[in-house]
């Protein structure tokens, strides 16, 4: 359901199978942020629970002060070479504006633990979609993939 | 290059500036906040041609392209 209108980093549509019947936790990822370091702790969310139906899914985003300015190419070698990341990326998106990928129109009518729903923050704002294809929870760059409130959301989504 | 900077707060709607990364953003938007933090504010580029979030500390300076009034 998700990955109909996804592209992935290597240009190739997504495949279906690696989303679908899943809980995904979708991540505007960049590569010269502070919070880049979030990529471990994803790496680890990743590993925990792929077995149980759950995949982090990757998007790189430039609109963040331009923190994420590499070529597919490049990202690539630095999500492998630096943080051994092994969950779905997909093509740079942008997640905000008027040229706003579909996907993130959904997901940014997804209000935080505050209420507030809208724009992406910045880099590293999660959000989580149930196996049905629902966004049931949205965290902001500053709460740790690893935070309680993101394992516990997780644990109830799994299928 | 480095062009002429200006402080943060000096910053107006239709200011031209550029990002530490060298992507140039016309402001649309500032927000007095960022992350929460008052130190800090958000000059965004809301536009057909891009959205674009440059944050910067409130008494820091900023690289200017062009003022909003130049007719440069």
């Amino acid at each position: 359901m998700i990955a109909e209108a996804l592209t992935g980093i290597d240009g190739q549509r997504l495949d279906p199978a690696v989303l679908d019947g899943k809980a995904v936790l979708v991540v505007n990822v960049a590569s010269k942020c502070g919070l880049t370091p979030q990529y471990e702790a994803l790496e680890r969310l990743q590993k925990r629970y792929a077995d149980a139906g759950f995949t982090v899914l990757g998007v790189p985003c430039n609109q963040f002060a331009g923190q994420e300015p590499g070529t597919p190419e490049e990202i690539q070698q630095f999500c492998s070479a630096t943080y051994g990341v092994s969950f779905p990326m997909t093509e740079k998106l942008e997640v905000n504006g008027r040229h706003q990928h579909p996907l993130y129109q959904r997901l940014t009518a997804t209000p935080d633990a505050d209420g507030d729903a809208g724009e992406v923050e910045w880099n590293f704002e999660k959000f989580l979609i149930s196996p049905a294809g629902e966004v049931i929870a949205r965290f902001r760059p500053q709460v740790e993939p690893e935070d309680d409130r993101v394992t516990r959301a997780i644990d109830s989504a799994l299928p | 290059m480095a062009g002429a900077t200006i402080k943060a707060t000096e910053v107006r709607l239709g200011d031209r500036l550029r990002a530490r990364s060298g992507t140039e953003l016309t402001v649309t938007r500032i927000d007095d906040r960022f992350f929460g933090r008052p130190d800090m504010l958000a000059f965004v580029e809301d536009s057909e041609q891009q959205w674009f979030k440059m944050p910067a500390p409130r008494d820091g300076d900023v690289e200017l392209v062009r003022r909003a009034d130049s007719t440069d």
